[in-house]
């Protein structure tokens, strides 16, 4: 996936003019904040630098550069393409998916219709998060997801930022693929934000294996009944779970002898208990491998992988 | 019969059909005009087609009608979707009217038609899906108009260019004579 400079074309003519001076690796630039008024920030590595109007990284303040209101208006029109009518949806949801898979999370004035959401207007934060294929991310994980050579059902749970989807993309792409100890599996991907395949006009721009079937911008829970309907997969994948539509079409998949992969947001088996809709799977251990990944710490990022009676399996990094 | 007259016999015929020629060629601008105008109406009704059903963005709009036809003015819409596409932090409006003014100067369309045109750029992409529709709908009335007037006075205005060529060239004849 391209993620080098070409991603500085969404923003306006100025900011693309100060980051392109910015001396980073863009392989590494996890998120890019523009706010009204307030410094232009980037976080890399972990750590987060104001970026001065010559381009330079700093830590102090004082010598950041100060987002105007006309430039984050630009910089959303470029990011939409001019067509910002075309993400009605997803800015109700408070962001927008472009080209490459990244993310834009926006924040302003939210117009509402009757209870719901109709549209958000003068947009003042805009948080660009970078997505990053990393291949073989999975490698320590995906050998204990197997279970006698059978995939398990996984459930792939982490506090934001801490790389679930990035993750989740690699063990599709491993799965689909497979390798010389397991066969390549049929993978229905149920792509809701456009973030796991990063599909550009259709085509996934991320590479998921060669047995991997995209539903782009899809809602999760109608994209699986048509998963199942129409490509019978052997795996099913999605990003961020949560409503109750969703846990019915899971556990309909899993009677359906096809396996599952969903990722949520959470820090511990524990959380995804207290959560609702999920209590239930997780007390009847429908979910056979729990993979919780948490911040990176002096050891490299934490991961560890439980067993559906959340026995653990495995562990690594943290510290 | 002498050399002189042969000359003039000539030279007067040569008039008559240059004016001639320039009257059925001014008719058959009147012509193109009015099917250029009625190509930009269909264009225009799938551009709609893909922004309201489709939920296309401008750039694959343009591209995808551009795609479907053909002439001057397939060019300009690709031309556009090109444009946007490479993301050179313009204004979606100073893409627009640039690429209406280059690509259709050389066309039968008028100044009017162009200003009208170029116009329809400037709130294109702005707003939701509602403002788009009422933006290409407001230009698609224009258009009918437009057609309207022009149809209504096609079979008069083409013979009156050609009639005036010919009677120009006659009469410019008997001037020179």
């Amino acid at each position: 996936m391209g993620c080098g400079k070409e991603i500085l074309q969404i923003f306006s003519k100025n900011i693309r003019l100060i980051l392109g001076q910015v001396s980073v690796d863009f392989g590494q630039v996890q998120e890019i904040r523009l706010r009204v008024q307030a410094p232009l920030l980037m976080i890399c590595g972990n750590q987060e630098y104001y970026i001065t109007s010559q381009g330079g990284l700093s830590t102090q303040d004082r010598d950041a550069y100060r987002v105007t209101a006309r430039e984050l208006k630009e910089t959303l029109e470029y990011m939409g393409r001019y067509s910002l009518y075309a993400f009605e949806d997803e800015m109700r949801q408070g962001f927008l998916t472009i080209p490459g898979g990244h993310r834009i999370g926006l924040a302003g004035k939210v117009v509402c219709d009757g209870g719901g959401i109709r549209t958000m207007k003068y947009i003042s934060s805009v948080n660009v998060r970078l997505a990053h294929q990393v291949r073989g991310c999975g490698d320590p994980v995906l050998p204990w997801l197997y279970d006698q050579g059978r995939f398990c059902h996984t459930l792939i749970l982490s506090p934001p930022r801490c790389g679930k989807t990035t993750l989740l993309r690699d063990l599709v792409r491993q799965i689909s693929d497979g390798s010389r100890d397991r066969p390549g599996m049929t993978v229905g991907v149920v792509d809701e934000r456009s973030e796991i395949a990063a599909c550009y006009q259709g085509i996934p721009q991320n590479d998921l294996g060669i047995r991997t079937d995209v539903l782009d911008c899809c809602p999760k829970a109608q994209g699986i009944w048509m998963l199942i309907r129409t490509m019978s997969p052997q795996v099913i994948a999605a990003d961020e779970i949560g409503s109750r539509e969703e846990m019915e079409a899971l556990e309909y998949v899993m009677n359906c002898g096809c396996r599952i992969m969903v990722t949520i947001h959470g820090t511990s088996v524990e959380d995804v208990r207290r959560k609702p809709v999920l209590a239930r799977l997780v007390s009847q251990q429908w979910f056979e491998r729990y993979v919780v990944l948490g911040p990176a710490g002096r050891a490299g990022r934490r991961i560890a992988v439980y067993d559906g009676r959340e026995a653990k399996l495995y562990e690594t990094g943290g510290g | 019969m002498p050399v002189g007259v042969m000359m003039k016999i000539s030279g007067s015929m040569l008039l008559i059909a240059g004016t001639s020629g320039y009257g059925f060629w001014k008719a058959g601008c009147y012509k193109s005009r009015i099917r250029l105008l009625e190509q930009l109406r269909q264009m225009v009704f799938l551009l709609k087609g893909q922004v309201l059903y489709a939920n296309a963005t401008l750039e694959e709009a343009f591209a995808a009608v551009g795609g479907r036809t053909e002439g001057t003015l397939a060019r300009l819409f690709l031309y556009v979707a090109e444009e946007i596409g490479k993301q050179q932090g313009e204004a979606f409006f100073t893409i627009w009217k640039e690429a209406v003014e280059e690509i259709l100067a050389d066309s039968e369309l008028k100044e009017e038609d162009r200003r009208q045109l170029a116009a329809m750029g400037e709130h294109l992409g702005f707003l939701d899906r509602d403002m788009q529709e009422r933006n290409l709908l407001l230009y698609l009335e224009q258009l009918d108009v437009s057609i309207n007037e022009l149809r209504a006075h096609r079979q008069e205005r083409c013979r009156l260019y050609t009639s005036l060529g010919v009677m120009a060239g006659m009469f410019l004849t008997i001037l020179l004579c």
